[in-house]
């Protein structure tokens, strides 16, 4: 039961500084930006009339994606759809990776599912500035009444804490318990069930809605 | 008597498991319950299908199931624990660990049994479109099952993080606290969010051909019903990761102890109220698909002003943990912060409710005419929140006095 509570570090010293690494999710995060690259060369390298098997895999996720986006953004901020379907792809491969034995999942560790949750409220509220400009963006703040601001706040930043956390408990959770009934049961069936079930399923089902929030908070910041 | 450390802990460790599939079990069994009479009611519409339906109802049992499952892995681990050399701290994070893991299941065992519910009726009214229901409810119930996950990632680090370095005053609250905090949170929050997956799966059998919209609404409402389970944990680890020993005992317990009750308590009524307003939604968008648009914003506009009473509990408890106090044993010193956690928790657990019922109709009439009056709809419901929110007010104003003035 030692793998809970045991992290592996790297350390850096820059500039008086002691920096920290969880080394474990880092190469991990490589291992999944690594897969992602090369299925992005494999699926557009030679692009043709009657695609093949990359292309048609690619082609797949890009028009169920566009589907999305066009749903939810207006037409000035549909440029936004390569970077939705760049976190699910990142998101749903770290979710997927905990399934092969001797990998872990990067979104295991709550800086990853922070890292995200962060970039997505910038990317929301500069895209509601750019959209509504300045003046009607601060106003929204100050709805329905003046007093509500402090409210309105606390409640965009627990957005972020919202968005990650969800991801990361459900990830956490999930490799906890498969950790644990293997260590209890040595079994052969229990734990590849538990892995399909929290690794496939609820992996597949959590960057959606990681996704989806994401594209959410970006649309309603633009109207 | 006196008991070695060690006898408390065990005492400890056993009692908690008690806890964990005792009150764990209460939520499963309701929502198995209540997707076995609705089979039942689905088979006597349409008994061709009883088949399909009895297939579907024990799958989907199963899932709903999964909250009780956890609560019992925790219980027997918490029941075969070795002991030997634990400090006395540990007997206090058993007990919290046992209290996250079963309060934390009622919810999502309950909240599971809406969407096997749905189905089972579902595939009686519309036979074709079983899988698609079959799919949905795996994801719903699954996706409801997350504040039991919440629940049960709390109870595991509580009873195998090494507490050594804690003191025993006030870490015992800050432990017991960690595991009030999340099982209360998730109560509200399990049931909330299978409330959308249940009205969801019915719309899908009667609208298929709006499959797709109304699981991405499904997902965005169970997802926000959430949040209060989260602000829940968010706490907990605060409460578990913030190191003790510098503060004074007294009165630092209380308001630990407070901390955990009060976002805890506070959250169960946003996370039902916003359980009501993705329900209304799901339906809404099933009834007329083109109202997706203003009916997902209205949504999330009406769930995020519902959520501010647990945000006021949120609140409070960061007071509580981080405002420094001074070490008094007075009984005023230590009632206060303690009155005050238990204050805004109750407090919060109605506006909640409330708020999200008035959104949850205001969604419905919107998905129904979106063009003419969905603006005029928004506002009569801001104002409507505003007031059944006052009371959750009062409970801020209260509980801030008890922590600032007296």
């Amino acid at each position: 039961m030692n793998e809970l509570t045991n992290i592996p570090h790297w350390y850096l010293t820059l500039g008086g500084y002691r920096l920290e690494f969880n080394s474990e999710t880092l190469i991990m995060s490589w291992i999944v930006m690594a897969v992602i690259i090369a299925f992005g060369v494999m699926s557009t390298r030679k692009l043709a009339f009657l695609p093949g098997p990359w292309q048609t895999l690619g082609e797949v996720m890009v028009s169920a994606f566009r589907g999305l986006v066009d749903d939810a953004l207006d037409e000035n901020n549909r440029h936004y759809f390569p970077l939705i379907i760049t976190v699910f792809l990142f998101i749903w491969l770290s979710n997927m990776l905990g399934v092969i034995p001797g990998l872990s999942e990067p979104t295991k560790d709550l800086n990853t599912p922070l890292a995200y949750g962060i970039l997505g409220f910038f990317i929301a509220h500069y895209a509601g500035i750019k959209t509504k400009g300045l003046k009607a963006y601060l106003n929204e703040y100050v709805q329905p009444m003046f007093f509500m601001a402090p409210l309105n706040i606390i409640g965009e930043l627990s957005k972020v804490v919202s968005i990650s956390f969800r991801l990361y408990g459900n990830i956490m959770g999930g490799s906890i318990i498969i950790l644990v009934v293997s260590d209890l049961v040595y079994g052969l069936v229990l734990p590849p069930a538990l892995n399909a079930f929290f690794g496939l399923f609820v992996g597949t089902i959590q960057a959606f809605v990681f996704t989806m929030l994401t594209l959410v908070y970006i649309s309603v910041q633009t109207k | 008597m006196a008991f070695s450390t060690e006898t408390w802990v065990q005492a400890a460790a056993f009692l908690g498991a008690g806890f964990a599939v005792g009150f764990g079990a209460i939520g499963a069994a309701l929502g198995e319950g209540y997707a076995a009479g609705n089979a039942s009611r689905a088979i006597g519409k349409n008994p061709a299908m009883s088949g399909p339906i009895l297939k579907n109802m024990l799958i989907g049992q199963a899932v709903a199931e999964s909250a009780g499952i956890f609560a019992l892995v925790i219980a027997m681990l918490l029941a075969f624990l070795n002991v030997e050399g634990a400090p006395m701290i540990e007997a206090w994070a058993l007990l919290g660990s046992g209290l996250a893991m079963g309060l934390s299941a009622i919810g999502s065992g309950a909240g599971g049994g809406f969407p096997a519910a749905e189905a089972c009726l579902g595939i009686a009214d519309n036979p074709p479109t079983q899988g698609a229901l079959t799919t949905n409810m795996l994801i719903g119930s699954a996706v409801s099952q997350t504040p039991a996950i919440f629940g049960m990632v709390v109870a595991f680090m509580l009873m195998f993080i090494d507490w050594s370095s804690q003191p025993l005053w006030p870490g015992w609250a800050a432990v017991l606290g960690a595991g009030l905090s999340v099982g209360l949170a998730a109560i509200g929050s399990g049931v909330g969010s299978g409330m959308p997956a249940g009205s969801a799966t019915a719309g899908m059998a009667r609208q298929p051909g709006a499959a797709t919209a109304i699981r991405t609404n499904m997902l965005i409402g169970s997802a926000v019903s959430q949040t209060p389970a989260i602000f829940g944990m968010v706490v907990a680890f605060m409460l578990m990761f913030v190191d003790w020993s510098s503060a004074p005992p007294w009165p630092t317990w209380a308001a630990l102890l407070g901390a955990g009750l009060s976002t805890g308590l506070s959250a169960i009524g946003p996370g039902i109220g916003n359980g009501f307003t993705a329900q209304e939604a799901s339906m809404g968008i099933a009834r007329v698909p083109e109202s997706s648009g203003p009916v997902t914003t209205t949504m999330l506009i009406g769930q995020t002003v519902a959520q501010s009473t647990v945000i006021y509990g949120f609140l409070v408890s960061l007071i509580l943990l981080f405002i420094p106090r001074e070490a008094s044993e007075a009984m005023v010193a230590w009632v206060a912060p303690l009155s005050a956690g238990i204050c805004m928790g109750f407090g919060g657990i109605g506006p909640g409710v409330g708020e999200g019922l008035a959104a949850a109709y205001t969604v419905n009439r919107i998905a129904r005419n979106a063009e003419g009056v969905s603006v005029l709809l928004t506002r009569v419901m801001l104002v409507g929140q505003a007031v059944s929110e006052s009371t959750g007010i009062y409970s801020l104003i209260v509980a801030l006095l008890l922590l600032f003035v007296i």
